[in-house]
Formats: C-alpha cells, sequence, structure tokens
C-alpha cells in the first residue's frame, strides 16, 4: 500500500502540471470531442448542427475520390516511411563515416528544411512545367525529348512528380538518424573490423539493431507526415489532374470551403483513426528496447 | 496555506485562460467613446482597387474623427480570405465587415443572425443608387444581409495583332468558324487559348464553359438543372479545346500560368474580367494595345451575344445589438457606395460596381471602355457557372476538364461526375 501513498509534493506537482494540463484539454482534447462531434452532424457553421449519425463516414467511403484519396495517403505514407527513410538513412550512415566534407554535406542536405515548404513547391512547379520547365528543357538538350511530359498535368506522372519532391529533401530525418548513427560506440566498429567484418556486414550487424529505436521513430514520423500530407499536393496540384493525386487532407480542406462541417470533420476523424491505429501497429511490430541505452547501462 | 493554494491554481488558470478570452473578443470601442470598426479586406496589397479604397477610408475616417474609425486589416490572399471568412462565421465570431462572393455556398451565411440585416436601408434613397436586380440578387427569401458592391463582366479577350499574324479578320462569330481560326492559329505557330484546370475554379475554363452555356441555353442558362443536356454538349466544346486549342500546360494549369501565357503573346485569347487591366497594361503594353473583347462564337443552333456578367464582391456586417455601432456601420457601407466614390475606384482600378455612377469617358482606360461597351451591347448577360452551383460542384469543374482533356472521360461522364457532388 505504501506504494499508492500520495505524494507529499502533490500540490506542487499539480501546480506545475496544471499549464500543461489545462492547454492540452482546451487545444487538444476539446477540439479532438468536437470533430468525432461534429462528423456526427450536419452542419454549415451557421444553422444549427443536426445529428445524422454515421451518414457523414458512409458518403465518404462510398465516394470514389474519397477511397482515391485514402489509397494516396497510403502512398504517401509508403513514400516517406519507407523510401525517404531508407534515403535518410543510407546517407547518414556514410556520413557518420567522416567522409571528407561530411560536415557541410549535412549542413546541405539539411538547409531545404529551413526553406517555407510553399517556396519549394513554387520551385518545382516551376521546374515541373510543361512548356517551359526546365526538367522538360533539360530533357530536350540531352535528347530525351520523348521523355518530356506535363509532369503535373498527366495522370501517369503527377503524383509520382510531387511526392519525388518532397521525397527528395531527407535532411530532417538524416539528421535525426545520423545523431543515433554517431553515438554507437567506435569500439564496436573496431571489434568488427578486427573480426573481418567489411562495411556492409558493420552496418547491417551493428549500425542498423543500435539505432533501431531512432529508426522507428523517424518512420513513425515519417508515416504520419504521410498521411497528413496536404501543402506540396494543394499548391502544386489542388488533387488533379481528374483528383488523381488527391489526398484526405485536401477533400478536408474542400469540404471546409464548401461549409459542409460534417464531412470535413468526418473526413478529419477518419484520419486520425487510420493514423493513430498505423502508428501504433509501427511502434508494436517495430519497436525494441533501445540497443544503444542498453549498451551505456 | 489551502487558501494560498487555491489562489495560486485560480491565478494559474487565469493565466492561461484570459488571454483567449481577450483575444477571442471581437467588437472594440475606441478610447473616448469612438466607435472602431474592424474592416478584413481583400482589396490591399497589389489588388487594384487598394490606393482608392485607401483614400476612401481616410477620407471617411477623417470627417468621422473620435467618433468612428474604420480600421482595414490586409488578407491579400483570396483562397486565405475565404477560409478566414468560414472559420470566423463558424466560430460566431463575424468581422465587422467583410466581402464575399455571392454564390450557394456563401448566401448560406445568411441563416441564422449573424449578418446584419439591410432590408430596410435599402429600401430608402440608399437602394435606388443601385443598378436594378442587383439588390434583388443579394436577397434571399425576402432579406438583404449583403450590399452588392463589385460586378464583373467576363468577355472574351483576344490579341488582334495574332489574329492578324494569322490572317483572321475579325473575331468568329460561330463556333464553326471559331475551329477553322483555331486551326489558322495553330498554323502560324500561335496557340489559340489559354486554359486553366488549377486553382479553386478553374477560373479562365469556368467562364469558358459558362459562355458556351450561355449560347446553348440563352437567358435561362442557369434554371435549368445539371441533368439538361446543354452541359454535355458545352463539355463536348471544352473537350475539343482543352485536347486541340490550348497549351501543353493548361492541365494542372492556375491563373497566373493561363494569364501569363497571354501577357506573354503565347496565347491568342484569354477570358478574365476588368480587375486585369492594370496588370496587361503595366506587365504586357504590347498585349494591352491589341487587346479586343467579344462575345463567345454562337453554338449551332443557340444564341449570340451573351456576356457573362455577375456580382463579384458583397458587402457583408455583423449583426450587432448596439445601434450606434449599426448606424456607424452602415454610414460606412454608404460612403463606400456613394457614386461618386465609387467612380472614384472604378477610374482608378478599372472596376465595375453594382452601384449606377457615372465615368468621364474621356478620362477612362480605353480597355476599361471596351468592358463598359460589352455589357452595354450584350444581347443579354447572365451570371457564370460559379455564381449558380455550390463550391464543391465549381471544385470538381477543374478536375473534370483535366479528365476529358486527357481522354480519361467522356462529356456525359465530366457532367454525371458534377451532379453526384452536387447530389452528395
Amino acid at each position: 500500500m505504501a506504494g499508492r501513498k500520495l505524494n507529499k509534493h502533490w500540490k506542487g506537482i499539480l501546480l506545475f502540471l496544471l499549464p500543461v494540463i489545462v492547454l492540452y484539454g482546451l487545444f487538444f482534447v476539446y477540439p479532438l470531442g468536437f470533430v468525432f462531434t461534429v462528423s456526427l452532424t450536419k452542419w454549415n457553421g451557421v444553422s444549427a448542427m443536426k445529428f445524422i449519425g454515421f451518414k457523414n463516414f458512409i458518403d465518404n467511403f462510398g465516394n470514389q475520390n474519397f477511397q482515391l484519396a485514402v489509397r494516396n495517403n497510403f502512398l504517401w505514407a509508403f513514400a516517406l516511411g519507407v523510401v525517404q527513410i531508407t534515403l535518410a538513412a543510407t546517407v547518414a550512415m556514410i556520413l557518420a563515416r567522416r567522409p571528407k566534407g561530411w560536415r557541410v554535406l549535412r549542413t546541405v542536405y539539411f538547409l531545404p528544411n529551413v526553406i517555407s515548404k510553399v517556396a519549394i513547391a513554387m520551385l518545382w512547379l516551376a521546374i515541373y512545367n510543361a512548356e517551359f520547365g526546365a526538367l522538360n528543357a533539360f530533357l530536350d538538350m540531352i535528347g530525351l525529348s520523348g521523355w518530356t511530359h506535363n509532369w503535373l498535368g498527366e495522370i501517369e506522372t503527377a503524383l509520382p512528380a510531387v511526392m519525388f519532391q518532397e521525397v527528395v529533401y531527407i535532411g530532417y530525418f538524416m539528421i535525426i538518424i545520423l545523431a543515433g548513427t554517431m553515438s554507437v560506440p567506435e569500439s564496436y566498429y573496431e571489434a568488427a573490423q578486427i573480426d573481418g567484418a567489411n562495411v556492409w556486414q558493420q552496418e547491417r550487424y551493428i549500425t542498423i539493431p543500435m539505432i533501431r529505436s531512432i529508426l522507428v521513430t523517424a518512420m513513425t514520423l515519417a508515416v504520419a507526415f504521410g498521411l497528413r500530407h496536404f501543402e506540396a499536393t494543394f499548391l502544386m496540384t489542388n488533387g488533379g489532374p481528374a483528383n488523381s493525386t488527391t489526398v484526405m487532407g485536401l477533400i478536408l480542406y474542400k469540404a471546409l470551403a464548401a461549409l459542409d462541417y460534417g464531412h470535413a470533420n468526418a473526413t478529419g476523424a477518419t484520419l486520425i483513426i487510420v493514423g493513430a491505429i498505423i502508428i501504433a501497429a509501427i511502434r508494436r511490430f517495430l519497436s525494441s528496447r533501445d540497443a544503444v541505452a542498453e549498451s551505456k547501462q | 496555506m489551502r487558501s494560498r493554494f487555491l489562489i495560486v491554481l485560480a491565478a494559474i488558470v487565469a493565466l492561461v485562460l484570459v488571454p483567449s478570452f481577450v483575444f477571442a473578443s471581437g467588437q472594440q470601442q475606441g478610447g473616448g467613446g469612438e466607435i472602431v470598426i474592424n474592416w478584413p479586406s481583400i482589396w490591399v496589397g497589389q489588388d487594384a482597387k487598394a490606393p482608392a479604397i485607401d483614400a476612401l477610408v481616410e477620407e471617411f475616417n477623417q470627417a468621422n474623427e473620435g467618433k468612428i474609425k474604420v480600421v482595414v486589416e490586409p488578407n491579400p490572399d483570396y483562397d486565405g480570405y475565404r477560409d478566414k471568412i468560414n472559420a470566423a462565421i463558424a466560430a460566431g465570431q463575424v468581422p465587422d465587415i467583410f466581402i464575399f462572393n455571392p454564390d450557394p455556398t456563401t448566401f448560406q451565411y445568411y441563416e441564422g443572425d449573424l449578418l446584419m440585416d439591410f432590408t430596410k436601408d435599402l429600401n430608402g434613397a440608399w437602394g435606388k443608387q443601385f443598378v436594378p436586380g442587383t439588390i434583388k440578387g443579394a436577397t434571399k427569401n425576402g432579406v438583404t444581409k449583403s450590399i452588392p458592391f463589385e460586378v464583373g463582366v467576363t468577355p472574351i479577350w483576344y490579341n488582334q495583332d495574332l489574329f492578324d499574324k494569322a490572317g483572321i479578320k475579325e473575331f468568329p462569330k460561330t463556333f464553326d468558324q471559331f475551329w477553322k481560326d483555331a486551326d489558322r492559329l495553330k498554323a502560324a505557330g500561335i496557340v489559340p487559348a489559354s486554359q486553366m484546370t488549377g486553382g479553386s475554379n478553374a477560373w479562365t475554363s469556368m467562364l469558358w464553359y459558362s459562355h458556351i452555356l450561355a449560347s446553348i441555353g440563352g437567358q435561362d442558362v442557369w434554371d435549368k438543372p445539371l441533368t439538361d443536356p446543354q452541359y454535355v454538349e458545352a463539355a463536348r466544346i471544352m473537350q475539343r479545346m482543352f485536347q486541340e486549342y490550348t497549351t501543353k500546360d493548361a492541365v494542372g494549369a492556375d491563373a497566373g500560368v493561363s494569364g501569363g501565357h497571354y501577357l506573354a503573346g503565347r496565347t491568342a485569347m484569354f477570358i478574365n474580367g476588368p480587375w486585369y487591366i492594370g496588370r496587361i497594361r503595366d506587365e504586357a503594353p504590347e498585349v494591352y494595345k491589341a487587346t479586343k473583347l467579344t462575345p463567345a462564337p454562337q453554338v449551332k443552333g443557340g444564341k449570340y451575344g451573351a456576356q457573362i456578367a455577375f456580382p463579384l464582391s458583397n458587402l457583408a456586417a455583423a449583426s450587432t445589438d448596439d445601434p450606434a455601432r449599426r448606424a456607424a456601420v452602415v454610414k460606412f457601407l454608404k460612403w463606400l457606395t456613394k457614386p461618386e466614390n465609387v467612380a472614384k475606384i472604378s477610374e482608378s482600378a478599372g472596376s465595375l460596381f453594382a452601384i449606377k455612377y457615372e465615368v468621364d469617358r474621356t478620362n477612362i482606360d480605353p480597355l476599361q471602355l471596351q468592358f463598359i461597351d460589352a455589357l452595354n451591347n450584350a444581347s443579354f448577360a447572365v451570371s457564370h457557372f460559379q455564381a449558380n452551383f455550390p463550391v464543391d460542384v465549381t471544385a470538381e469543374l477543374g478536375q473534370g476538364f483535366g479528365a476529358m482533356a486527357l481522354g480519361r472521360m467522356t462529356p456525359e461522364e465530366f457532367v454525371k461526375q458534377l451532379q453526384a457532388v452536387a447530389n452528395n
């Protein structure tokens, strides 16, 4: 029973926690409850809300564009959670070996993360433009005119084009993984080298297991970014052509613009539920105890 | 000890909550009983109307010093502005004065009692200043909760120099001739028309579609539901335009790209309103000089000479129980819609208004004169697609145009898609 005894400093603890609890309740718990409540109603923001049960969810899942958006969000989660993290981890492992100029490269890779996503999307809009874009001009210049496209205006190329301009900026996750990689004790690699392990074997059997928890965290974040993806698609294609690049965030935004708060919040609630399930699954199946932390104990 | 704990607890809660309530509060009263009217406005920054509006607000504030002060809050992004107003209204925090594009979605603002009711105010002399029919257009269920202000006229713009280069003497009056002339333009290395599928409403292409529909459907075009064959017939023409007579980047292009092609002299035809005059005059003086305005060609069996004219911006205000504040808001709106003040904005910006006003024809931009004449000479005028359908249906136009352009959708499927969104 001693463990259940109230901490004698409970008032102080409560006072310190209170601002956070109040803010968390006000700006997270309450809005979350509001999202789920409104998702069960028909509401235009002006008239009184009308309870309609799960009709908004049924409408959404019966809507072809919504199905397309869910598929695209999963593709985004894969592109960021798997492709981008793999690229970021590869570059981090290379830089962790401190090749010549690694500090400059680290900054160069990270730099795009301090630039506004809007500016980057505008830059890529210009690069992809079918009439005067740099990409088509380059392909023309090297004699590959047959490969030119209206990159953002063709169904086959639009989604990969938008994804590429996001996946290629690996700096954010590279820095996180690099920090983990550099914290692996040097002696492990020295021992492996004495045992005759090559570079690939060192990374495979030492680095990756040692930074597993960091990789899982980075992947969790990347998947979350993919599931809630909005900005680049909104700015570059607005979901087009023919809704082929649409995502749930965009459907939510368009429903808000149409004063259809019921469907908008149903979309938001779906995003939250799907996101929570996927992230819980990632944590459940990929997480393990922190090998780096263990090694230091 | 206990009471001190409770005091600290209360202080922390107050510290966290009070700023929210303070910053969430809406209407302000200036010092000494001055009524402060906040006006989040899109007519700021690069907007052509900004200088004239600024001057009028300044003049009003000086004339009412110590009593009323209008404070303009700049919001230069149109979509962002609309989102802000939607969010403010949903939260019950209606701005003192705001602007909105009238359409079936935004007219939902009229529901409830959030907006100021101008019905009685407009019954008197003030209402007589407006172009007949414009107040009726802003009246729903017998109640007028917004003031019609700016109107848009969007004829087809064409570059006479490029037409000359292709050997075309006059703008085609029928679509049969239009296709032939478009082929001649192409043969001369000129892209016939700017089109776009991007933005929230595929603006330029939405206007092309509206012109074609007006020719097919006549004055009652918007009385017909989406099941009417006119929508498919017009979509067929749009599909051909997209597939054969526009730029390679039309699918996915936004208003900047579609307008940019016309300004750069790459396309021979374009559609936009008089607010674009300032930009073309400044950025492409040669194209500006060569630009002429015209009605759309006639669809076989349809009408010729229609113009697309529509209410572009209405002014609305938050309802209030305070008679002094209400009077202040009405006073400012009356000032802004005074014919001589509207004439000042029109002459400086090129915009047209729902208020009857005289402009000095000798001192007016020649392209603006063309706009005025285009409307005066129209066989009839109807509004555009966007003004007649909810926002989500209009948003689907761009997606559908893109799908038709890429051959992924037939005109019939395009219209079915619009119907599906409308029925959702």
